[in-house]
């Protein structure tokens, strides 16, 4: 669906609401996706599942699989052993994951054999009889018992090579932890204070739930590893396949479609080294669609344990924070240990404390992965620092937005883990939802069945860094422009704003920026589309490689001689003025080369930079590139006689430097808030003895239309960021940060009684109030 | 054609078969799809009540003015039926002969003492929905007949009525606890849903009885009907707790209609 064409305005430009040049189309879904795909012929493939949450493999027995028609070949994680090696082993920590399981299954559902067949349905039905013998061994349920048992989900743990910070831990055995992070600064044990909340939070695991299925197809041509998938993170799968074939990187090849959303659920390896892995061994072309029930399985969010303090000093200054945090990363680490260290640092909130005391631990169990989810673990720790600031303000007597607002992190501050804090807005986001939802009147509370209150929280996370972004820009002859970058836009906008900060550099129609969808053999590197990094990084090397351009297209200006009577503006000359628009541009290319139709090309990197974690105490100078910070607001009402909670305003804000687009910003803010109520008030997945018990849509909660505030407010915070392109910073995850805490906290203020356990459920209020 | 296939179904809406066809829980061979058949999709309304054909959609029911006027409880439970897209798929007959102890109709066509059609090479019988769920999951219905309409008398004039769903999860899920009210006359009539494998119907005579009386009276007649499957959505114990506050709202609001009126 082409756009109406427009005269170009700001609205296109840097600062506009422009809408999603795609948006229209993901609507009427016209937009293709990598499952919509025609792939011609190609073998189905369909993967036999583990039964057992842990037991060694004794044999799997494939022989009545194979003998049903249609069915091209059976493959056991054995076979792909044998064949491939120790490179069958990926992750982006610790290579720890195989693609299909040869010496024992991890989890329920784990895929231990995969079944090649005509079609999808026979490849199902041949996996399914496919019989695999198991010897039991003991499970590991719960972090209790993965942290206190003697059974390992591992036998040693395999750090990636790729990073030095983890080489201490190869080969260590006997252990489920897989990763320690520790912060400490001061001595919070020796600080007597004269008020200590103390709390054992537990944030339960939770799916993605995107709406598009994952989904990937891979095949062999000119002797070179092709493929089509679901994908966050081009760059990454293209180096996992290579090291895992053993090819040159020029000799993998890895595309995108547009995702139909992913919130972290299609990163590092899902269903790419398996495709490719079969892809190669046979020389064919396979295609692998999770069903939805399979998707759930193939990441989740780490459930997280917190036991914290927070502690205030006669003066009432905050004088110390403790909190020991444990991640249940399930059967493999995934990026785990990253969400350990990143999360565990900012565990005591955005807050000037004293002194603090973190450890934070990633822990095997016989569970489905965890891995990568908007907010990257810190909204299980913003759970815990914010319900128990918000505890101490009321044993204080204090109001618990006036008493965040005093000890809030300012511009400049250092934080807890040493990084300096900038364009991190947290009292102006606090302040900004507190006036949205009238924090000043006090809420009628009721007496009767319903009861109202009023909560707010703050969040605060790091971008992920240090990280690399490139991009390459065509500009065409007629003044519209090709921009090749790897971000994959997976409905948050991305290719929207990338072309906005292309049109606002060289002054024209940002409807005339063509960008590239990710394409390994075409568009550059880029780490990875998430953790709210791509406005930032790629977006400073796209304003770079478009700044590039207008330098370039100045200096052909300079070189040609002024045709003034095309212009009527004898005085105009693009050096002296530096002013472009498509006019002027398409002249000058056309000047320079000749030709109709010709193309200039620049290129542009951004990388950013960290200083490490100092081995002793955690913390460092430059943890991250820079911050987000956010806070939520909300008033509620909750019917004691059923504990259903009713959300009557929440207001959602979020520092994000400058809004490169107002109305996306706004969005990301909306639908990071709708899952965040998802997550305190019902969102989780159910295991029992290790089986995913309400893995299907007919049993997972997903917040509906019905469940939404009926108010939501989005508000945008710009406090511009010295380096970001035009200020800015990323935006998805910020929203999400505080809202289960800002919600917990309004039904402290309703009810009296605080809950540490999430989701706060009707049934878990009624319980609690009737126990009180 | 029942009788010539192997192993068939009737396909009616589909809105329920297609999932349980994709949780692979569904064994059939042959689908007899019911839409082309004429004269199933019809609604009648005399003094009586209303007769409904199976493949009316539950979107029909909400919104036709017969079913509005002759039996505004009905009305008013099908729409509580899943969202619109749903409701303008999925059959009345269907949703009967699923027999799911969740599904929103059946507390009302309970308290409205509805009856069932079926029909067979045998004939035609009439099954009060009274009796018609057997089982968890299970119905009256023999494999070989076919609900072919549904009778709803009409709401005595006077009476009142309330539906009360309530979800424990997300707004938009099954309901953790259901419940039709229909009070006519003196007589207190309760369909209660998702409160036990099948649902469940209670009455009672309220002469005399205050608003609270009456609720003691349903709070009282309905405890032993209570057998809550526990699940995601509730224990036991939360059920049972949830049934009472919704049979109290439902009794109250309706016994407040009834001395508005």
């Amino acid at each position: 669906m082409p756009e109406t064409p427009e005269k170009t305005s700001r609205q296109d430009w840097v600062g506009g609401r422009r809408a999603r040049y795609d948006a229209l189309g993901r609507v009427r879904g016209v937009v293709g996706h990598v499952g919509d795909q025609p792939v011609g012929t190609c073998a189905h493939v369909a993967v036999h599942r583990s039964t057992q949450p842990h037991a060694a493999i004794r044999a799997v027995h494939t022989e009545e699989a194979l003998a049903i028609d249609g069915v091209y070949a059976v493959v056991t994680g054995a076979d792909l052993h044998k064949r491939f090696g120790e490179a069958l082993l990926t992750g982006p920590a610790f290579a720890d994951q195989p693609a299909l399981a040869y010496d024992k299954v991890r989890f329920v559902g784990e895929p231990v054999a995969a079944v090649l067949a005509a079609d999808l349905a026979t490849a199902r039905e041949a996996a399914d009889a496919v019989y695999v013998e198991y010897d039991e061994l003991d499970p590991v349920y719960d972090l209790d018992t993965a942290l206190n048992g003697e059974s390992y989900v591992h036998d040693e743990l395999r750090p990636s090579a790729v990073f030095g910070d983890l080489r201490h831990l190869d080969g260590v055995r006997d252990t489920n932890i897989n990763y320690e992070y520790r912060l400490r600064h001061g001595n919070p044990n020796k600080v007597s204070g004269a008020r200590t909340v103390r709390g054992e939070f537990w944030a339960p695991p939770t799916h993605h739930v995107p709406i598009e299925l994952p989904c990937t197809v891979a095949w062999v041509e000119g002797g070179r590893l092709e493929m089509l998938t679901t994908t966050q993170t081009p760059s990454y799968v293209r180096q996992t396949i290579a090291d895992l074939l053993d090819l040159p990187l020029s000799r993998v090849r890895v595309t995108t479609r547009p995702l139909g959303g992913s919130f972290g659920a299609k990163m590092y390896d899902r269903l790419e080294p398996l495709a490719a892995a079969l892809a190669w061994q046979f020389q064919r072309k396979v295609r692998l669609a999770a069903s939805r029930e399979e998707a759930f399985l193939l990441t989740t969010r780490h459930g997280a344990a917190i036991t914290s303090t927070l502690t205030a000093d006669a003066g009432g200054q905050l004088s110390a924070a403790t909190a020991d945090v444990a991640y249940d990363t399930g059967a493999y680490a995934d990026v785990g240990p990253r969400i350990t260290a990143k999360s565990g640092m900012v565990a005591p909130g955005p807050y000037r404390i004293g002194s603090v005391d973190v450890r934070s631990r990633c822990v095997y169990t016989n569970k489905p992965s965890a891995g990568p989810f908007r907010g990257f673990g810190v909204p299980q720790v913003t759970w815990s620092h914010e319900s128990l600031i918000d505890e101490l303000a009321h044993e204080l007597g204090e109001d618990p937005y006036a008493f965040r607002r005093e000890h809030l992190l300012r511009e400049g501050d250092l934080a807890p883990m040493g990084t300096r804090m900038h364009s991190a807005d947290f009292v102006g986001c606090l302040d900004a939802v507190a006036e949205s939802i009238s924090w000043d009147t006090q809420p009628d509370r009721g007496t009767g069945r319903i009861r109202r209150g009023r909560g707010v929280a703050v969040g605060v996370k790091a971008v992920l860094t240090p990280t690399i972004a490139n991009a390459v820009l065509q500009l065409n002859q007629d003044a519209s422009a090709t921009l090749m970058i790897s971000t994959v836009d997976m409905g948050q906008g991305s290719d929207t704003i990338m072309a906005q900060i292309v049109a606002d550099v060289l002054r024209v129609d940002s409807r005339r920026v063509h960008v590239v969808r990710a394409d390994t053999d075409v568009t550059p590197y880029d780490t990875i589309t998430a953790g709210s990094r791509s406005t930032y990084h790629t977006g400073n090397a796209v304003r770079a490689v478009a700044e590039s351009m207008r330098v370039r297209l100045l200096a052909l200006a300079a070189e040609q001689p002024e045709q003034p009577e095309q212009h009527g503006q004898p005085e105009r000359s693009g050096v002296d003025t530096g002013e472009l628009d498509e006019e002027r541009i398409a002249e000058i290319v056309h000047a320079h080369f000749g030709a109709r139709g010709a193309t200039l090309t620049t290129e542009a990197n951004f990388t950013s930079s960290w200083s490490p974690y100092d081995k002793e105490t955690g913390r460092s100078e430059k943890v991250t590139e820079h911050w987000f910070a956010g806070a939520v607001g909300v008033r509620l009402a909750v019917d004691t006689a059923t504990g259903r909670v009713h959300l009557e305003h929440l207001a959602v804000a979020g520092d994000v430097g400058r809004a490169i687009n107002p109305a996306l910003v706004e969005q990301q803010l909306t639908g990071a808030a709708i899952m965040g109520i998802g997550h305190a008030l019902f969102d989780q997945l159910v295991l029992d003895q290790g089986q995913l018990v309400n893995g299907t849509l007919l049993d997972y909660q997903l917040p509906s239309i019905r469940d939404l505030p009926d108010e939501l407010t989005p508000i945008i915070v710009e406090s511009p960021h010295d380096d970001g392109p035009f200020g800015a910073k990323g935006v998805g995850e910020t929203g999400i940060l505080a809202v289960a805490p800002a919600i917990g906290n309004a039904i402290r203020d309703a009810i009296g009684l605080r809950f540490t356990r999430l989701p706060m459920t009707p049934e878990a209020i009624v319980t609690a109030l009737e126990s009180r | 054609m029942m009788s010539t296939v192997d192993n068939p179904m009737v396909y009616g809406g589909g809105t329920a078969i297609q999932i349980l066809i994709k949780q692979g829980i569904l064994f059939a061979d042959n689908f007899v799809d019911l839409a082309g058949i004429p004269g199933l999709t019809e609604i009648t309304a005399d003094a009586a009540g209303l007769r409904a054909g199976p493949m009316v959609t539950a979107r029909g029911m909400e919104t036709d003015d017969r079913v509005r006027r002759v039996a505004p409880l009905a009305s008013t439970a099908y729409r509580h039926v899943a969202n619109p897209r749903v409701r303008n798929t999925a059959s009345i007959g269907g949703n009967l002969a699923h027999g799911d102890y969740r599904l929103d109709p059946p507390p009302a066509l309970l308290a409205l003492d509805a009856t069932v059609e079926a029909t067979s090479v045998r004939g035609t019988r009439s099954l009060p929905v009274r009796q018609f769920f057997v089982d968890f999951q299970q119905t009256a219905l023999a494999p070989d007949e076919l609900v072919t309409a549904v009778r709803i008398p009409a709401q005595p004039t006077g009476s009142a009525y309330r539906f009360v769903k309530y979800s424990s999860l997300s707004a938009n899920d099954w309901p953790c606890a259901s419940v039709a009210v229909l009070i006519a006359g003196r007589e207190v009539h309760i369909g209660l849903g998702a409160l036990a494998p099948v649902p469940r119907y209670a009455s009672f005579d309220a002469t005399g009885m205050t608003d609270q009386a009456a609720v003691d009276a349903a709070l009282e007649v309905i405890a032993p009907l209570l057998d809550p499957i526990p699940d995601v959505r509730g224990s036991v114990r939360y059920k049972r707790r949830l049934a009472q506050v919704i049979v109290e709202d439902a009794v109250r609001g309706a016994w407040k209609d009834l001395d508005n009126a």
